[in-house]
């Protein structure tokens, strides 16, 4: 019992009181990352599979791939065994695999300042984490507007609160009311202070991901370095994404390369609209995505041999008829289940997948295509799933409304992972030998012992009678919604962070910003 | 090739025309190039080649991709038909002093690699007849100014989707004031994360919001331009 339940008077307590206390905390309560408790969904079977890695081996070492405007990588390359003419580099057959296999782990524990909320990637575990990148953000009282670091922080809060993200993500949205050049210091600050999550650095630019790994420094302090293997702790993951068709450039490749030498976990992700950046089939775009991760993943190995890595896929396709992207759709989603068990070949991570939309609002279009994603991507055994919520329009907006309702889904995503309760508590014999034929179950022992935790309730959903609806002024899921991350921020309280490093974060940041005026270019 | 032999010779003047209407719709480069040869050798000026044959050929295809019916693999095949007939009309064109089309320089910004918007957009300007030189992507202000002097545009376009690169344009337009030639272009801006209120503030004559905007625009901004000229030349 804690104090606020103690009672002056001497009371038992309880009651009202503390049962609405209890219930009505909307505290970061922690909900451990994912441990899957239920099989795979294979599309693919041995020879499909292997087609695939024959196909992308020959494109490895006919077609070659480039990795654009960065000299030491080619000079990498070249020591490595590849066949490097100016930037192509024709990689021999299995060299890749032979590279990953050897070096890249398994899994990795990506550590949070809360030690509570360390992830681990890989593996059995999936890992949630919110949308990354749009520019604009949405919500129903303001619409459509340029996001800025107000909004960053908003979201990082919601994240911070919302049990069902293990993850900060990174780039929540772009805060567009601070110069070009300084905003990755604000943005980096956010997710250290406002949440103690683990979360993604900046990749723009490589001194930009210097400033990352040196902030990462400051704030896990005494514990940057494992006295384990004398390298630093693995607490940041960011987002390398290739310029498909077959090209890694010189900005990723920098941001790359920091990262790997500073013992930090790299996400290389092929980001392919199929159509335009690869072939319109499943087996094309997969087989394209495969050779260009795989270059990617062995690239960071052969940089920083065992620096923790993880093989991306996005996959989405293109309207032939417009040539706007989409997002949703079915193709992708058979891309996902086929690279997953490419990557798990690989016995690398594997991140997908995302609660993406084409939608510019939180309406059905945005719900259905949202749930086509994250389904196969919960159900391909994906390890991180980035872009879990918020997102709307193609990822040029971050939804407020979305973001609360793709989280709500989460949720019930996470109960669907963790499978069937055959404990003796899950059988619940002792339940259908109490009630026995023709009564109720609503007030047995089992019952009673189980019942808050029974069901995944969702916190939007509108369960009641039409009346009830009708009274309480008929409002819509988004509304419901918007209902509920004003709360969310209202109810929020910022982790307890050590003034001192708190201190040295901003004292970094001071520096750093007066070393150079501001600048938008 | 056409499924049957068909010789576009033996056609007369109206039905050569429809015809090429189809061959543009339906990509056929060399018969468009073929029967631009034969309307000029038949004493059509270019600029009635252009105008009849061509133009209202992609004008039909223009209307059958935004209602949907066309694919933008078969719109890239007619704007490469065009493309070839263009070339064969342009310097023609220039000696008899038709109204020019249009030239344009068009490029990704510094820092930024999406290029797919951009590579459409100049598809379907090349389809409607305009000349365009493609910069490629992670283009600095010195790539625009070189590819200026090079070729003389009427059209400097400008392709950013990220935030971060979006500002770079404005590097670019205003080093075109400091140089005094800003206004011997039209400066026209795109992109997902750009809107109407952004290119304003950074001087750019207009912001286009997909490809087909991106015609028209250039087409009735390339109109008033000419206007003026002529106006200034009359006056
Ligand atoms: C006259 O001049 C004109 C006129 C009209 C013009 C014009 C010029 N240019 C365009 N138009 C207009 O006409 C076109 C045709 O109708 C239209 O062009 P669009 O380009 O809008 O439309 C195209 C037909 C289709 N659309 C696209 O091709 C862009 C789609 C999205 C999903 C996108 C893609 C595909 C890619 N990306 Co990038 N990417 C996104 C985009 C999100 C989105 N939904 O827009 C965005 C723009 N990317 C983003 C990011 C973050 C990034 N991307 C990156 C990389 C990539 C890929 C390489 C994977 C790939 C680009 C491949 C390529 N060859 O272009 C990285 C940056 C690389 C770099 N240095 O530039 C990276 C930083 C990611 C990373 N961490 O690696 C986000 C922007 C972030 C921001 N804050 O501004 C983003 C919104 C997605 C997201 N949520 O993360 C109009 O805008």
């Amino acid at each position: 019992m804690s104090d606020a339940e103690t009672l002056q008077s001497g009371r038992r307590g309880h009651g009202r009181a503390a049962k609405r206390a209890a219930r009505m905390a909307h505290a970061a309560a922690t909900v451990p990352f994912i441990t899957r408790q239920i099989p795979i969904y294979e599309v693919l079977n041995e020879e499909g599979l292997s087609l695939i890695e024959q196909n992308a081996e020959t494109v490895l070492e006919e077609v070659g791939i480039d990795f654009k405007g960065d000299p030491e990588a080619l000079a990498i390359w070249r020591e490595a065994g590849a066949d490097v003419r100016e930037e192509r580099v024709h990689i021999p057959r299995g060299l890749c695999r032979r590279i990953i296999r050897e070096h890249a782990p398994a899994t990795y524990t990506q550590h949070a300042r809360n030690p509570a909320r360390s992830v681990v990637m890989g593996g059995k575990h999936t890992v949630f984490a919110p949308a990354y990148g749009p520019p604009f953000v949405h919500d129903l009282d303001r619409g459509r507007r340029y996001g800025t670091i107000e909004d960053f922080r908003n979201f990082v809060k919601l994240t911070y609160a919302t049990p069902w993200l293990h993850h900060s993500g990174g780039t929540v949205c772009e805060p567009v009311d601070l110069p070009v050049n300084k905003r990755h210091l604000d943005m980096v600050y956010a997710h250290m202070r406002y949440s103690d999550k683990p979360f993604m650095g900046s990749v723009t630019a490589p001194e930009r991901a210097a400033d990352t790994v040196a902030m990462a420094e400051i704030l896990f302090g005494a514990d940057w370095i494992d006295p384990a293997t004398g390298k630093p702790r693995t607490v940041v993951t960011s987002l390398i994404n290739a310029n498909s068709p077959l090209t890694w450039d010189a900005t990723m490749l920098g941001a790359l390369k920091v990262y790997a030498r500073a013992n930090q976990a790299n996400l290389l992700t092929p980001f392919i609209l199929a159509g335009a950046m690869a072939p319109v089939t499943v087996a094309g775009s997969t087989t394209l995505t495969l050779a260009e991760a795989m270059a990617g993943v062995a690239f960071t190995q052969l940089v920083a041999p065992s620096a923790p890595v993880i093989l991306g896929s996005f996959a989405s396709s293109m309207s032939m008829k417009s040539g706007a992207p989409t997002f949703g759709t079915p193709e992708p989603a058979m891309v996902m289940y086929a690279m997953a068990a490419l990557a798990r070949r690989l016995n690398v991570p594997f991140r997908a997948g995302g609660a993406f939309t084409a939608s510019k609002i939180p309406d059905a279009q945005a719900a259905y295509e949202s749930a086509l994603t994250m389904l196969p991507a919960c159900l391909a055994g994906t390890n991180f799933i980035l872009h879990t919520a918020g997102w709307l329009e193609g990822g040029l907006a971050m939804g407020y409304e979305k973001f609360v309702m793709d989280a709500d889904q989460a949720g019930m995503l996470q109960t669907m992972l963790n499978g069937i309760d055959l404990s003796e508590n899950g059988q619940a014999m002792d339940a259908i030998r109490e009630v026995g034929p023709g009564k109720h179950f609503l007030g047995c022992g089992h019952t009673q012992a189980n019942f808050e935790s029974a069901f995944h309730g969702s916190a939007i959903a509108d369960n009641n009678s039409f009346e009830q609806w009708d009274a309480e002024g008929r409002l819509d899921q988004a509304q419901r919604a918007n209902a509920q991350w004003k709360r969310m921020l209202q109810d929020y309280e910022p982790p307890p962070i050590d003034p001192a490093t708190d201190d040295a974060l901003l004292d970094f940041m001071a520096r750093r910003k007066a070393a150079t005026p501001d600048s938008n270019v | 090739m056409a499924d049957d032999d068909l010789d576009l010779n033996s056609l007369n003047d109206d039905d050569l025309v429809s015809q090429m209407h189809d061959d543009l719709y339906d990509g056929l480069k060399e018969e468009i190039e073929q029967a631009v040869n034969i309307l000029l050798a038949r004493g059509w000026t270019p600029y009635d080649v252009l105008t009849q044959a061509l133009v209202e050929g992609m004008r039909i295809v223009g209307e059958d991709f935004r209602d949907g019916i066309l694919f933008v693999p078969e719109v890239l095949l007619s704007a490469n038909a065009m493309k070839a007939g263009m070339a064969i009309l342009r310097p023609l064109l220039a000696e008899t002093g038709a109204p020019k089309v249009g030239k344009m320089i068009i490029g990704t910004v510094k820092g930024d690699i999406h290029d797919i918007g951009k590579n459409l957009v100049a598809m379907m300007m090349e389809g409607a007849g305009f000349e365009v030189i493609n910069l490629g992507i992670n283009n600095a202000v010195d790539n625009f100014l070189k590819a200026i002097d090079e070729h003389q545009p009427d059209i400097i376009g400008m392709s950013a989707l990220l935030t971060t690169t979006m500002p770079y344009m404005k590097v670019v337009i205003d080093t075109l004031k400091e140089k005094g030639i800003r206004s011997d272009f039209i400066v026209l801006v795109g992109g997902a994360p750009l809107n109407e209120a952004f290119a304003n503030a950074i001087g750019a004559d207009a912001y286009c919001r997909d490809a087909a905007v991106a015609v028209e625009t250039a087409k009735r901004l390339m109109a008033d331009r000419q206007g003026s000229v002529q106006a200034r030349a009359q006056a």
